[in-house]
């Protein structure tokens, strides 16, 4: 290939992947110590869950409260029954949220049973003050009413972060990182030197797809590989089979 | 070096990192250090930990395969928040914000001050004295609605203290408290969340609370015994209503964040105005709970009304040069070591 039409083709190349938006909602985080955290953001869907098991919760906790009450107006009279009881919706109110999140595990019951946390954006534990922030805020993110607020600024913003979260600094991560299925195809393929200098992204991507090619199908690989067109300069199952064989040829050089 | 080789190089270290950071996680951390276990002495941790670093580092530029990169990765972030976590010192720390932090942070915001105490007295006051040069009452009872005046009836409808009647029923102080709590509070907290929508939140709190205290006043002068509504706000009013125009400048201040960012981007202001407004609001809702206290176990008690004004005024006076002066000496002697 004479250069010119080389680098021509290169610079279409890349224009291409940058046009390309990320689809993914990895946040890349750097800590002091020089290198990146990748932090897994939770969207609103699964939060809504969370704030459903949450609402659960409290309802529970309030009637078993209601119950053992029962049995203290008996015994100490009703006032202090009545007492007792607005102490409690006060704090279920406004602090169950404030107290769990800003507490050892970072998340209420039921984030952490959807497997969320609240993290600092910097990926560390979140202090008192910020989960007091994030949590007062729920009433102005609850306005006009169903969270409409909260909803429309998690969809705006690329954290998800509604209000409260801009202004405490935070947002909702998956805790757990899932298991990474590998299985990779038998290496019998001969390696070809890519066409073009590609970036590290563009090699870690097409590394990843042979680790990974052995979990599909033949049809979804190839519909994998037409991607890669630009680069294998063909499709269909020749594409796919010229793709495996770069990366066999990139992994090979590293 | 192939990815293999990597792991297996390093595997060994990597098992007692993942060792080291489930002794310093779990609860029972102190009773490990006591056993002398190299695997939780805290003082090797950070070493580990950037070594750790480091490799996650190597791992994505030779691009390593995806379950590794993933594992050091989710190593990483635990390492990260433990190194991160917050030491406490609770009642140290409130103590200083009492003594220090909450006086010093309400005067550097006497703007807001200034702002959120006219909209609260200016409507108040305009009430109060329309209430008493206009012949018609009418609109007071508008403000009032039918069921608050009917309470304030029974409240403060006669010279007999009727309001230490009510509670002379067992319990019906401590009642009272958590009533105080739950509702004082809870308006102190929704006037701060208000200040996001562009201030306008807590102004009208604000003014809306003026207005309404204004209208109260005007029925009870009209319709009740004065003594037996003075005798009893007394005690906490100053607390209460101090710290009520206080959330509101914690809500101005967020609302501010939003309206004037200046020179920061707009995540920036926010974040930095909802760092600035949180000991207003802690302050705040301190304030309301004292005042809680204050109104639900020591207003209602039977005293001559001439002591309960003196140790009210006492109050508002304490109130007010605790919140002037609380915490000076304490920033010269900071610049000075500056």
């Amino acid at each position: 290939m004479p250069p010119a039409e080389s680098s021509a083709n290169q610079l279409q190349f890349h224009t291409q992947l940058e046009q390309a938006t990320r689809l993914d909602t990895l946040q890349k985080v750097e800590l002091a110590e020089g290198v990146e955290i990748h932090l897994r953001m939770a969207g609103p869907y699964v939060r809504v869950l969370a704030y459903a098991l949450d609402f659960l919760i409290r309802v529970g906790v309030l009637i078993l409260v209601g119950l053992v009450l029962m049995l203290v107006s008996f015994l100490f009279g009703m006032k202090i029954a009545q007492g007792i009881q607005m102490l409690v919706m006060f704090g279920l109110t406004f602090f169950y949220y404030v107290i769990f999140e800003a507490g050892k595990r970072g998340a209420s019951p039921g984030k952490r049973m959807m497997g969320l946390r609240v993290v600092d954006t910097s990926g560390a534990p979140i202090s008192f003050g910020q989960s007091f922030i994030r949590n007062m805020l729920r009433f102005a993110d609850m306005l006009p009413g169903f969270y409409a607020c909260g909803l429309a600024c998690t969809l705006l913003t690329k954290r998800f972060q509604r209000l409260g979260d801009l202004l405490a600094n935070t947002v909702v991560v998956y805790d757990k990182v899932p298991v990474v299925h590998v299985a990779g195809l038998s290496p019998t393929l001969k390696s070809l030197a890519p066409g073009v200098a590609l970036t590290r992204e563009e090699q870690a991507a097409i590394l990843g797809f042979r680790e990974r090619a052995g979990t599909w199908s033949e049809a979804r690989r190839v519909e994998l590989s037409d991607h890669a067109g630009f680069l294998t300069k063909s499709e269909g199952e020749k594409g796919m089979t010229r793709l495996l064989g770069m990366a066999h040829w990139l992994a090979d050089k590293s | 070096m192939l990815g293999k080789e990597f792991e297996a190089k390093n595997a060994k270290r990597w098992a007692e990192y993942e060792k080291s950071l489930k002794n310093l996680e779990s609860r029972r951390a102190k009773s490990h250090l006591e056993a002398d276990d190299p695997s939780s002495d805290l003082s090797l941790f950070p070493a580990m930990f950037r070594q750790l670093c480091s490799d996650l580092g190597i791992a994505r530029h030779r691009m390593y395969s995806m379950p590794m990169n993933e594992r050091l990765n989710a190593l990483v972030i635990r390492g990260h928040k433990l190194m991160h976590q917050r030491s406490v010192g609770t009642w140290a720390k409130l103590f200083h914000f009492v003594a220090v932090d909450f006086p010093v942070s309400v005067r550097k915001e006497w703007r807001l001050l200034i702002v959120a105490t006219l909209s609260f007295i200016l409507p108040g006051l305009g009430v109060v004295l329309a209430g008493f040069y206009w012949s018609d009452f009418s609109w007071i009872e508008a403000v009032l609605g039918e069921q608050m005046m009917s309470s304030l009836d029974t409240m403060y409808g006669s010279s007999e203290d009727q309001i230490a009647n009510l509670r002379a029923e067992y319990g019906s102080n401590f009642m009272m408290f958590c009533h105080y709590i739950y509702n004082n509070i809870g308006i102190d907290f929704r006037l701060y969340a208000g200040g996001i929508v562009a201030c306008l939140g807590s102004l009208f709190f604000l003014i809306y609370n003026g207005v309404f205290f204004g209208a109260v006043i005007v029925y009870i002068h009209v319709a009740c015994s004065n003594e037996a509504f003075y005798s009893f706000v007394a005690g906490h009013s100053s607390y209460e209503l101090i710290a009520m125009v206080i959330a509101g400048m914690a809500g101005l201040r967020i609302g501010l964040g939003l309206l004037n960012p200046g020179r920061k981007t707009l995540a920036r202001s926010l974040m930095d105005a909802g760092k600035r407004s949180l000991p207003l609001i802690f302050g705040a809702a301190l304030m309301t709970f004292l005042a809680a206290a204050i109104e639900g176990f020591w207003s209602a008690r039977d005293m001559a009304p001439n002591v309960k004004y003196t140790v009210g005024i006492t109050m508002w006076v304490v109130c007010i040069l605790y919140l002037s002066f609380a915490g000076r000496g304490s920033i010269k002697r900071g610049r000075r070591s500056a």
